[in-house]
């Protein structure tokens, strides 16, 4: 195999053409959900005559309602924070706790050490839909007595059972992006005097920030996403149980659906869009000294 | 090591038995107020007003679930409302208490709301009122999840028998009521008048002709053979999928069951099916019927099908009537009350074959109050009594015939009392509501007026009360925790005889050995009588 660099151009062509056909129900679909919520009918039939230009679709989801006559004006404002608060939520806990379990997985030799880097894979294998039984049961064990705080301990129930799921994974990556700095980094800082959590926050931190941030961004997308959780533990609504919601065949306005759908993975692209640099710095690894 | 063996066993022990012990906390509390209830509603309402306010109870909180089309969101509003009427009594009695619904959730999905309910119930998280099928309320009566309200229905004798005594009967469970009555429908067969008037068949009197069992499956599809001969595209749609339960009207109408009220057990009863699958069988044979119809879209296909006038029948609901009026469904565009008058005529289900009895099906929705209603309030271990007799009481108020009849007007669902049913043939009343000049929360008035002005109008009003007596001959699913998965068994056998995959008697089969196969349904389901080899369709 040759380097990128020393790799003949021709094939450069032939490459993105196969990328691009790859991708290319991916990019249809999502084109064809957003040119849908701009439309009086969905266009996924590929006939443009189905398109007929409006905003109607936008308005509606704007003033939480997802039917053309009827429905339940839903507080959309509240149910797109809610949904913003588990995301970050998860994205906080998983990255702190990723942070500090890579660092002692990567620096410290610790009794068990072995043990536990197998078991957070193991724990990785366990899909969410699996875990939900248990979880449920220890939502109903830990459930508070008093009324007053079970909005916002289904909260903060959902934050960390989601962010549970993910951490393995994180720790993982993590450790990686650890494990990447020389360790003359490190040394510098103790022998100036420095402790072990100084130099974690002071001169580790700061090297592996493309690292937190993936972390951070794929915290926060299983958020986002999440409805399992959500719907079973969650009081309120977030997008994807609004989504859910006003979804039955027979009923549904799907352009409605397409607008709200669409408004829904907006923060993730912008998300994606704007930290792309430093995602990709991430992957190449590199330090700069 | 094995210290450690035993531990985490111990553990996993001690979880089993909390988890155990969880849905009993709470189960040995008294209450220690409570009113006894006399069927005045103004007096009652009162009493349990007084009963807060001197235990220091200024707010109640109550939240409203419901379901279905965007149409029926009176099923949440109607709380609302019920809530406003209260809070004016009160008022007006000086009392200082209020009612706030804090949260009206509202999902499309009947069966979706039900699932949800399921899983946030025993947490104290559903909603205090749930709106929902019929069907599911044995489920919900037998787990302990809603509130038997038969001691409180008895002061309220009155409004119970001005309920229609059918569905009544359909909220019960082991002969105690669990919930009032919301709404019911019908399922007409829609015929296009413009179809028919083009192939001759004459629709005067062809109701009577329904009714008497003279006009029978045979003549549906000699007539939809001729529409298909003269150059409309098809002679019959009708829905799909097993959730409604629509087809099995067949059963019904060939003089089968579906239920043995004796053993309480499924039946599937083998000539009624086997003729059913026939018809079906024989109308997709000969290309009247799509034979991919089970997966056809609703709102591109099924729906502009039969508003375009390309199919002579149709198998559908009541709220068909409104829906084609606020859904584009035609061209583009929605149809006018006019066009749906001028094109459509309606009859019962008929009757299978002479000497059979025409039918319809309904699916009755019913307001049910959590077993936790009023969880949310301060003091639910002490005034759980009257937390929940003012649930009860906003439920009685919640089915006022005017809350009622808006919603069957709004939503083309049938009243499910006599009043609301006297009401909605009331002229003013009418204009009333078409104006929206009724005394209704402002909230509820701004939330509902689209749909009104989409629907509100004599010719409507008028279907309603023509469709009314179909209730006389309708059938009721069910409500068996396995006729959900009885009825997907017969959604793949429909689907595979209209395919051609199977022949009705190869499909009869197939519906028997499913059943066997699966041993919950085999315990649940009794199978009766044989194929009737030398039956004949059509007569």
């Amino acid at each position: 195999m040759k380097d990128v660099e020393t790799r003949p151009r021709r094939y450069s062509r032939v490459i993105i053409l196969t990328i691009l056909l790859a991708s290319l129900p991916l990019i249809v679909g999502f084109s064809l959900l957003v040119i849908s919520s701009f439309s009086t009918e969905m266009v996924t039939n590929l006939n443009p005559s189905s398109f007929h230009l409006t905003l109607e679709n936008w308005i509606s989801v704007f003033h939480g309602k997802l039917a053309t006559t009827g429905g339940i004006r839903a507080p959309i404002l509240r149910i797109t924070l809610n949904t913003l608060i588990v995301a970050l939520g998860v994205a906080g806990v998983v990255t702190a706790v990723s942070a500090l379990a890579g660092y002692s997985l990567s620096r410290v030799n610790f009794r068990g050490r072995k043990h536990m880097m197998i078991l957070l894979l193991v724990l990785h294998a366990f899909p969410g839909v699996a875990l939900i039984v248990g979880v449920y049961l220890l939502y109903r064990l830990t459930f508070p007595q008093s009324m007053d705080i079970v909005r916002l301990y289904s909260f903060m129930y959902v934050i960390f059972a989601r962010a549970a799921l993910e951490i393995p994974m994180s720790v993982w990556l993590m450790k990686g992006f650890f494990d990447t700095i020389p360790w003359e980094f490190e040394w510098s800082g103790i022998i100036d005097g420095a402790s072990r959590i100084t130099v974690w926050r002071k001169i580790m931190l700061p090297l592996i920030k493309p690292g937190i941030l993936a972390v951070a961004l794929f915290a926060f997308l299983a958020g986002w996403q999440d409805i399992i959780y959500v719907r079973t533990f969650l009081i309120d609504q977030t997008l994807a149980t609004f989504i859910e919601a006003n979804i039955e065949a027979e009923f549904s306005h799907m352009p409605m659906i397409a607008a709200a759908g669409t408004l829904y993975l907006l923060p993730t692209i912008i998300f994606f869009i704007t930290a792309q640099q430093l995602l990709l710095q991430g992957y190449s690894g590199g330090i700069k000294g | 090591m094995r210290a450690r063996v035993i531990w985490l066993v111990a553990l996993v022990l001690l979880g089993v038995v909390a988890s155990g012990c969880i849905s009993g906390g709470g189960g040995t509390q008294t209450s220690s107020a409570k009113i006894q209830l006399t069927g005045d509603f103004t007096k009652d309402a009162v009493a349990v007003g007084k009963a807060l306010q001197q235990n220091g109870i200024s707010e109640v909180r109550f939240s409203a679930w419901g379901s279905g089309d965007p149409n029926s969101v009176m099923r949440v509003y109607g709380i609302v409302e019920a809530a406003r009427r209260i809070n004016r009594i009160w008022e007006k009695n000086g009392i200082k208490v209020k009612i706030t619904i804090t949260d009206t959730h509202y999902v499309a999905s009947f069966q979706d709301a039900y699932k949800e309910y399921l899983s946030k119930q025993p947490l104290g998280q559903a909603g205090d009122f749930f709106v929902n099928s019929y069907a599911f309320l044995p489920t919900l009566a037998d787990e302990g999840y809603i509130l038997d309200i038969t001691d409180y229905a008895k002061a309220y004798k009155s409004v119970i028998d001005d309920f229609y005594p059918s569905l009544i009967e359909a909220s019960k469970f082991k002969g105690r009521l669990y919930g009032l009555p919301q709404d019911t429908e019908a399922r007409p067969l829609y015929i296009r008048k413009d179809v028919a008037a083009r192939i001759g068949l004459n629709l005067n009197g062809l109701d009577g002709k329904v009714k008497n069992g003279e006009f029978t499956w045979s003549d549906v599809y000699m007539w939809a053979k001729k529409a298909k001969e003269s150059g409309v595209e098809w002679g019959l749609i009708h829905r799909k999928g097993s959730a409604h339960p629509d087809l099995i009207q067949f059963i019904f109408a060939f003089g089968g069951k579906l239920y043995d009220p004796n053993t309480g057990k499924l039946v599937v009863d083998v000539p009624a099916v086997y003729k059913w699958l026939y018809v079906e069988w024989k109308f997709a044979r000969d290309g009247l019927l799509p034979k991919d119809i089970m997966s056809w879209d609703w709102a591109k296909q099924i729906h502009p099908t039969v508003v375009e006038g390309k199919t002579l029948f149709d198998i559908g609901g009541t709220w068909y009537w409104t829906e084609w009026q606020t859904k584009q469904y035609y061209n583009g565009r929605s149809l006018t009350p006019e066009e749906v008058r001028k094109w459509f005529y309606y009859t019962l289900f008929p009757a299978g074959e002479k000497g059979d009895k025409p039918v319809t099906l309904s699916q009755p929705f019913i307001w049910m109050i959590n077993s936790k209603a009023g969880q949310q309030n301060p003091k639910y271990d002490e005034l759980k009594d009257v937390y929940h007799e003012l649930a009860f009481l906003m439920v009685v108020k919640a089915s006022d015939p005017d809350i009622n009849a808006i919603h069957s007007v709004i939503s083309a669902h049938l009243p499910v009392r006599k009043a609301a049913a006297k009401l909605i043939k009331d002229e003013k009343w009418l204009n009333d509501l078409k104006n929206l000049n009724l005394d209704l929360d402002p909230a509820v008035k701004d939330n509902i007026k689209d749909i009104v002005k989409a629907t509100v109008n004599p010719i409507n009003a008028e279907f309603l009360a023509n469709v009314s007596y179909m209730l006389e001959y309708t059938h009721l699913a069910p409500a068996h925790p396995k006729y959900p998965a009885l009825a997907d068994i017969f959604k793949e056998a429909v689907d595979r005889v209209l395919r051609g995959e199977m022949t009705p008697k190869d499909a009869v089969n197939f519906i028997i050995q499913k059943v066997k196969a699966d041993s919950e349904l085999a315990q649940n389901v009794e199978i009766v009588g044989k194929i009737p080899e030398n039956w004949k369709f059509p007569q």
